[in-house]
């Protein structure tokens, strides 16, 4: 991999050497730390330990003012080694570093030791919190004997950008950074981007129609120069690091060459097939396609593709192939084959969005069994003008339904089937029972365990609604059947449910039945976490970095996530998730370069024996085996610092940075002080 | 409604005081009104009654829903899903105090006592209502009175709430009564307005405008229930 990417930062020389000055500074932090902890006292039995220059305590240590007085006192008393009892080093560890490296000092002199989250925050008694502070405070000052000035490494980062899936969430990040002037791959695994959004008819709680707001940025993208959109193409491989991504791209054969054709479709009305018969699954299976076919009218591209599974000529290689003779430009080439494209990139924006839940899990829904049981996404193409039957709603008797049930959470708050809310379900449902009302004049009825609207404009909607004449029944729907215990019941579906809210339990005969399915993973999200090299929630969602301040970002530098992949999302939130993810990207390009912690782990080579146990069990594939050598190598832009290889190195011969051995000991030995235990003499010493 | 066989077998009337009540409670929708939520909200000015959010503030500010058999947020619910019914049967129609306190914390801003009246209305004109209880005796002679005589008379009110209601309670507040009468302030008088013919003719003419109103409208159950 690319090791002369890798620079060395600075001059390297440091006012390391000579004997350990240590300054130490504890911190009030207001009451936080001050009204469990007696600082004084820690501060007054700080000055005592061996090494130790100056002692001091401050209200507000991250301050300006706190910050000064550290610069202070490296530059008038000569410290060398700074230790800061505070918080948490995920708050201001880089704060004192910084102030640190000001003063000419190297960062890496810098220790902290959290009594705020550790210490007053977690316990009740002053006496033995302050004891506890003080143990804390002893073995960081042991341990900052045995630092080393460290460096900075940087890498360059690729400007070019690879965003994976072309739903909302893509199309909106893959602007966003192409119009900066940057280079995008759009890849996505289908005929056409669009994902989801394409198949809806209208969008909660504008009531705009999806397809007016989503098909001008579809073609945006197909005709923007810094675009370039493989669709009906997946990602193979992934190697390298943040700045410098190596990426194979699979084009799947579509047996139409996409440059020239041009979306004619003289060759579907040519198909030996003069009838339509296999089922469309861009429309749900609702409708049929040909062999030779286009997912939809705004499809894009723009280009037809071949189902081989489907095709004669495939099958028996016996057909006339009518649709080659029928294309002028001679666009169709049943002889392609996958074509492998091998990209660089410098960061990855993952969107690969989600799937809606099995309905024919929750048999007691009926879905599968009764065919006027319908699922959310069905009834979307129902609706769409562009759909199966052109936008009326009819059961699948072809009669237009008198009434409609709309069942919410299938498939979510169910401890059977997922227990998250799929949040995007009661807007949606509320949609479709507008739209049903709208076009059918149907008896509409919502069954709900509780309303959740939270959003500009959606509890407003659920109040239009409310006032529309659309039936609210609170309760989970027990069981949809064909068995009628009454006249009115014949030839209908019941739904059998409580109506909390009253306190009784009703039947209500239906001609139609909607199952508001939740949003789940896809389902090999499992395999794109291990391509990337990301980590997944339990419930197999892509996880974010901190859900509330790093939300696009994943534990691994230059891959972001967005879109409904992170979690269940409706369009707003995928579009300002989007967004999100693009800034991370574009800012990193524009820095250039970024810097990586040096805490990382390297081996000595001398030592190693080459047993290659290190190699599995590393999280962040950073070590790799040198087969001319017969050593282990660390590649240090990729590896976290979590110490795991240093742990099981068998010979003992990896070491890690920040966390070498008699850094380690002295701690544990300072820290076991108060129990009167000394750590042996050779022990303590190591080396 | 006339039930089917169906039904039948799953209806076990026991009634008796010894026995467990196993009576069907499941609710058919064809013994739902499908009209009665919307002539309640005509009648009590409020369309706002479909927007009810089901958060039980009425109930819990009304100082009586503990007497209730239904309290006012499951009476909302039951008009607005068409429990007819249990709705006009009901004893929350006939205990509201009309103080209005559900109207004032109501967030969706219904008139909920307005709804009181509109069932209570309903309840009289499908001689649903208990025709025993007070609040219905003294509503109904209340009404006869100002219909007659274009005025109410507390006294003669009184009087006859309590000979047809507990003649006995007409003795426990003799004393009472006898020092509201001296000091002026109940009367046994009817009191009467002068032109009691210009009222018929206004009241009637409101009569004559409801029925054209009416008119047009499907109020037959079963006709909306196919």
């Amino acid at each position: 991999m690319s090791e002369n990417n890798i620079k060395m930062n600075g001059n390297g020389t440091h006012k390391s050497a000579g004997t350990p000055k240590i300054g130490f500074y504890v911190c009030h932090c207001g009451h936080n730390i001050a009204s469990q902890v007696d600082v004084e006292d820690v501060q007054k039995f700080a000055a005592g330990l061996p090494g130790v220059t100056i002692s001091r305590d401050y209200k507000y240590m991250c301050s300006d003012p706190g910050q000064e007085l550290i610069q202070k006192d490296i530059k008038e008393l000569g410290l060398n080694r700074i230790v800061v009892a505070s918080c948490s080093p995920l708050l201001h560890e880089h704060t004192f570093r910084k102030a640190a490296e000001k003063a000419g000092l190297n960062p890496y002199f810098f220790h902290m030791v959290n009594i705020r989250e550790n210490v007053s925050w977690v316990h009740d008694n002053r006496e033995s919190a302050t004891k506890k502070a003080k143990d804390l405070t002893r073995a960081a000052i042991q341990r900052v004997f045995f630092h080393k000035p460290l460096e900075k490494k940087s890498v360059p980062i690729n400007p070019d950008v690879l965003i994976v899936g072309g739903g909302i969430a893509g199309i909106t990040a893959a602007l966003t950074i192409a119009n900066a002037g940057k280079h995008v791959y759009l890849v996505e695994r289908e005929p056409t981007i669009g994902g989801h959004m394409a198949m809806f008819d209208k969008t909660f709680p504008t009531l705009d129609c999806a397809a007016c707001i989503l098909t001008p940025k579809m073609s945006s993208v197909k005709a923007h120069p810094n675009i370039t959109l493989w669709t009906y193409s997946e990602v193979e491989k992934v190697e390298g690091f943040v700045g410098n991504y190596k990426v194979q791209v699979k084009r799947k054969p579509r047996y139409v060459i996409e440059e020239l054709c041009v979306g004619c479709m003289e060759c579907i009305d040519a198909c030996i097939y003069k009838e339509a018969k296999y089922p469309d699954e861009f429309n749900q299976k609702l409708s049929k396609r040909k062999p030779i076919y286009i997912p939809f009218p705004q499809a894009t591209p723009q280009v037809v593709l071949f189902d081989p599974e489907t095709c004669i000529d495939f099958k028996s290689h016996r057909c006339k192939k009518t649709c080659i003779e029928s294309c002028d430009r001679k666009a169709i080439d049943l002889k392609q084959v996958p074509e492998y494209k091998d990209i660089n990139v410098g960061t990855v924006i993952l969107s690969t969005g989600f799937k809606t839940y099995n309905a024919e899990l929750s048999p007691q829904y009926g879905y599968g069994k009764y065919p006027n049981v319908y699922t959310s996404l069905e009834i979307e193409r129902l609706v769409n003008a562009s759909g199966p039957t052109s936008g009326e709603i009819v059961t699948r008797d072809g009669i237009k339904p008198k009434s409609v049930g709309i069942i919410h959470c299938v498939g979510s708050r169910d401890q059977k089937a997922h227990k998250w809310c799929s949040k995007v379900c009661c807007m949606y449902s509320l949609k479709l029972a507008h739209l049903i009302k709208e076009h059918t004049d149907a008896e509409v009825y919502n069954f709900y365990i509780d309303m959740r609207t939270p959003g500009k404009g959606y509890e407003e909607f659920y109040d239009k609604l409310m006032t529309e004449g659309v039936h609210f029944v609170r309760g989970r729907v027990a069981e949809v059947s064909d068995w009628a215990l009454v006249p009115e019941e014949e030839n209908k579906l019941t739904i059998r449910v409580e109506d909390t809210m009253v306190g009784m339990v009703r039947r209500i005969p239906v001609d139609m039945v909607v199952l508001a399915v939740g949003l789940e993973p896809r389902e090999d999200a499992g395999d794109m976490r291990r391509l990337f090299n990301i980590s997944c929630s339990n419930e197999g969602w892509f996880l974010e970095r901190h859900p509330k301040l790093a939300p696009v970002n994943t534990f691994t530098d230059g891959i972001f996530i967005a879109g409904a992949c992170q979690g269940p999302k409706d369009i707003p939130d995928s579009v300002a998730q989007a967004g999100a993810a693009a800034a991370e990207v574009l800012s990193l390009i524009s820095a250039g370069s970024i810097e990586l912690e040096p805490n990382t782990a390297f081996i000595t080579e001398d030592n190693c024996s080459g047993c290659k146990s290190c190699i599995p069990i590393c999280p962040y594939t950073a070590i790799s085996y040198n087969e001319g050598t017969k050593k282990a190598y660390i590649n240090e832009a990729l590896c976290k610092g979590c110490g795991t290889c240093v742990a099981a190195c068998p010979s003992g011969s990896i070491t890690q940075n920040l966390f070498d051995d008699e850094e380690i000991f002295s701690e544990i030995d300072g820290l076991l002080k108060f129990a009167g235990i000394e750590l042996e003499e050779t022990e303590a010493e190591h080396a | 409604m006339e039930r089917s066989i169906y039904a039948e077998s799953f209806a076990l009337d026991v009634t008796a005081k010894d026995r467990l009540d196993t009576r069907r409670k499941i609710k058919y929708e064809s013994e739902l009104d499908k009209t009665f939520s919307n002539r309640i909200a005509e009648s009590a000015h409020g369309e706002q009654l479909f927007g009810c959010i089901q958060c039980g503030t009425c109930s819990a500010a009304c100082p009586v829903s503990h007497y209730m058999d239904y309290t006012p947020r499951k009476i909302i619910q039951m008009v607005r899903e068409g429990f007819k019914e249990e709705v006009l049967k009901s004893s929350t129609v006939w205990l509201c105090a009309s103080c209005y306190a559900c109207t004032v914390e109501c967030p969706k801003g219904i008139k909920i006592t307005d709804v009181m009246y509109a069932l209570k209305r309903e309840a009289i004109s499908g001689n649903y209502y208990p025709k025993n209880a007070p609040a219905s005796i003294l509503a109904n002679n209340f009404f006869k009175q100002v219909l007659n005589n274009g005025r109410n008379s507390e006294g003669p009110l009184l009087m006859k709430m309590y000979l047809k209601t507990n003649p006995f309670m007409l003795l426990k507040n003799m004393m009472l009564g006898i020092k509201l009468f001296t000091r002026g302030r109940i009367s046994m008088k009817t009191e009467k307005i002068r032109d009691k013919k210009a009222l018929k003719k206004l009241l009637n003419s409101v009569e004559s405008k409801k029925k054209i109103l009416s008119a047009g409208k499907p109020a037959d159950v079963k006709e909306a229930a196919v």
